[in-house]
């Protein structure tokens, strides 16, 4: 570790050069380089800072029954007097407990993900392995052009065909189901709720999952595979013994971008959630999640002079940000702790 | 031309008076003839942006023309947004006229003395119920905090077959239908709730958005048209009276409401007036007035004011006069109060509704802005 931390400065020292040996072309390109490089890191951190010093009054009022209450009130607005409490000021019976939010957008993103990735990566299998190349290639187009639909598209489609869809054909179907898991028993309701948006929203990390996992297919060594063909190995033999292993840290990254999207994405699961705030009885029962409960209730929160409703709704922007964080940085140990130092391939054989 | 239309509003104002009858003693005491502000077209183009409520937006796209062939140098710029942007967006100076179906709180008021809350137009609404044959259902207050709060659940409940004898109810289980996120909607119900109800009002209270009781079935829409499209059989909505006419088309049956006196009643203009009348008796200097669960034997339960807050200090002269003018404009019954353009949202022209003393007390208030 150490021998390599000091080839690296031994690289960097060889490349320092006096500054009169710099051309004009040089010194911009440091200087725009070095901002640029710098800009990512303090957005972050300005957003995260201001974020917390405006959430820092509802932390004081609310402490830990933020997290495990199951009421949120903004309160009489229209009272004449405030209350104080743990030297915050808010309206009469304002209370704010985010935990039906918090389950809301921690099952719809990881239903998402569970039925997104057996898909995306079966099918992304499917375009490099089975089908012809010139066909697979016009077909990974469409991939990318799903990638590229807005997701208030997402939301409306959902709203107006897929939910609709959904309540009359599949639900019904469902509720079999609800003999083995009570969840899944009715009333199935009318297409919104918990149930369709964790399939729009896996619709929607479908093209993020499976484009990365596409990229990674193509990196994965002709050799090795023609190697395993030439064992006499099948067609599936290869992809499972092979491939997989080859990408499978690959995956784990791929899902962890579909999860954040899935955590983060607001308009679309507003539009098709019902946005009520309940745990829901059922998985067909309307619910919402963090960001759509931002977004619909903002309005309402400019209502309240003490400012206080307007800090809960930081707290919960927070709340959001460090879920993405912790994803992301337990994704990136799973990778490290899946990956080893081992090259995967032929792992196995 | 401009003494023309304001005789017209003089005149019409006593009309009122005249109609209101004898519920107008105190207005006669209280201030006598309403008085326009001064209007006129600026000297200047200037263009009127509004934000905020959805509800008051169809009206005021409508005026978009009309105001700007009144009066040339004033152009109107109305969009969305919600009623809590449109109080923000006029207190913090971003748009000059703010829509909002609430009026503004005292805590509002007292952290910002210029502000004010004009009512421009009444509008009020509806309870909604769909069950297969039954056009014609009376309900009360207390029965519909009590199926919001999930105590009756079945539409034979025998509170609901008390107040409908000789309809047959089915046994099946009601869907209440609520609005999604903050909605002035929401606000104007559960005030009726509060009212008729002392459960729901130490309960969950009244608001922009508030903590519903958890109602078995419940479903939620994110607008009236999304209520009236939400709402299948079974079910029952709270649904604006710009709204009324889709509800009919979808084959709504629209409840008749117990008002203070016991009598149950729609929404008609005559009803919405009355609310009006009976309740407007007497307005707080700020305009602030709940018109919910009124006196009077024809007074529709659920009514409420449309405001439109706005900076009584202007920065110019030319902006204050362009706002003064589109007030008086607005409620006048030959500018933007004329019987078609209300029609569509179903709304009740504020000079046909409210006694002498308010409508003075009203243009006083839009007297008072100045730049």
């Amino acid at each position: 570790m150490s021998a390599r931390a000091g080839k690296v400065d031994a690289g960097r020292a060889r490349h320092r050069v006096s500054k009169t040996e710099l051309t004009g072309g040089d010194r911009i390109l440091r200087v725009v380089s070095g901002v640029a490089s710098a800009i990512p890191m303090a957005i972050l951190g300005v957003i995260a800072v201001v974020i917390f010093i405006t959430a820092l009054p509802s932390i004081i009022f609310s402490g830990l029954s933020f997290f495990t209450g199951s009421v949120f009130n903004f309160g009489n607005l229209y009272a004449t007097t405030t209350i104080t409490h743990n030297g915050v000021q808010a309206p009469p019976h304002a209370v704010y407990g985010v935990l039906p939010l918090i389950i809301g957008t921690l099952s719809t993103s990881i239903i998402a993900l569970v039925l997104a990735v057996p898909i995306s990566v079966g099918g992304v299998l499917m375009l490099s392995e089975i089908i012809p190349r010139r066909i697979a290639d016009s077909m990974a187009v469409f991939l990318e052009l799903l990638a590229g639909i807005p997701s208030v598209v997402f939301g409306l489609w959902g709203v107006a065909v897929f939910g609709p869809f959904l309540s009359a054909h599949v639900f019904p179907a469902l509720t079999a189901i609800g003999h083995v898991i009570p969840f899944f028993n009715g009333p199935v309701g009318e297409g919104q709720g918990l149930l369709t948006a964790s399939l729009v929203l896996a619709v929607m990390i479908i093209p993020i999952v499976a484009s990365t996992t596409r990229e990674l297919l193509r990196r994965v060594p002709i050799l090795a595979k023609e190697g395993a063909l030439a064992l006499g190995m099948t067609r599936y033999e290869t992809v499972r013994v092979v491939t997989i292993p080859y990408i499978r840290t690959g995956i784990v990254a791929a899902s962890l971008l579909g999860w954040a999207r899935a955590l983060g994405e607001t308009i679309a699961v507003l539009l098709i959630i019902g946005d009520i705030y309940s745990i829901p009885s059922n998985a067909y029962g309307n619910t919402s999640t963090i960001a759509a409960w931002i977004a619909s209730t903002l309005d309402g929160a400019f209502g309240d002079t003490t400012g206080s409703g307007i800090h809960a709704l930081a707290e919960l922007g927070l709340l959001l940000l460090a879920i993405s964080l912790v994803t992301n940085f337990a994704g990136r140990l799973v990778v490290r702790k899946v990956s080893g130092g081992v090259l995967p391939v032929g792992r196995g054989v | 031309m401009r003494t023309g239309l304001m005789g017209g509003i003089a005149l019409l104002g006593t009309l009122a008076v005249v109609a209101c009858g004898g519920t107008s003693t105190p207005a006669a005491t209280n201030s006598g003839t309403p008085k326009p502000a001064a209007t006129g077209n600026p000297t200047t183009a200037v263009t009127l942006s509004e934000s905020g409520s959805s509800l008051l937006l169809p009206f005021l796209q409508e005026l978009v023309a009309p105001i700007t062939a009144a009066y040339p140098n004033i152009t109107l710029a109305p969009s969305g947004g919600g009623s809590g942007k449109g109080i923000t967006d006029a207190i913090a100076g971003n748009s000059l006229l703010g829509g909002t179906d609430a009026y503004l709180s005292p805590a509002q008021f007292s952290a910002n003395p210029s502000i004010a809350n004009i009512p421009v137009a009444v509008s009020a609404q509806g309870v909604w119920f769909s069950l297969p044959g039954i056009t014609s259902l009376k309900l009360s207050g207390d029965v519909l905090a009590q199926i919001y709060s999930g105590t009756i659940t079945k539409w034979n409940d025998p509170a609901i077959a008390a107040l409908n004898s000789g309809v047959t109810l089915p046994a099946t289980t009601i869907i209440p239908l609520v609005r999604q996120g903050t909605s002035g909607d929401t606000f104007l119900f559960t005030s009726f709730l509060s009212a008729t109800n002392s459960t729901w009002s130490s309960g969950p209270g009244f608001g922009t958005s508030v903590p519903w009781p958890k109602v078995a079935g419940e479903g939620s829409a994110a607008s009236n048209p999304g209520m009236v499209a939400a709402c299948k059989t079974g079910c029952i909505a709270y649904i604006g009276v710009s709204a009324s006419a889709a509800a009919q088309s979808a084959g709504l049956g629209q409840a008749m409401i117990e008002n203070k006196s016991g009598n149950f009643l729609t929404p008609t203009p005559t009803t919405i007036a009355a609310a009006v009348t009976a309740g407007a008796a007497s307005i707080p200097s700020n305009l602030a007035l709940s018109l919910i669960y009124e006196g009077g034997a024809q007074s529709y339960p659920i009514v409420n004011f449309e405001y439109l807050v706005v900076n009584t200090t202007q920065s110019s002269s030319d902006d204050a006069l362009a706002i003064r003018t589109f007030f008086e404009w607005t409620i006048d019954p030959n500018g933007g109060s004329t019987a078609a353009f209300l029609a569509k949202e179903n709304f009740v022209g504020l000079q046909a509704s409210v006694p002498a003393s308010v409508l003075s007390a009203i243009q006083a208030k839009i007297g008072s802005i100045t730049g």
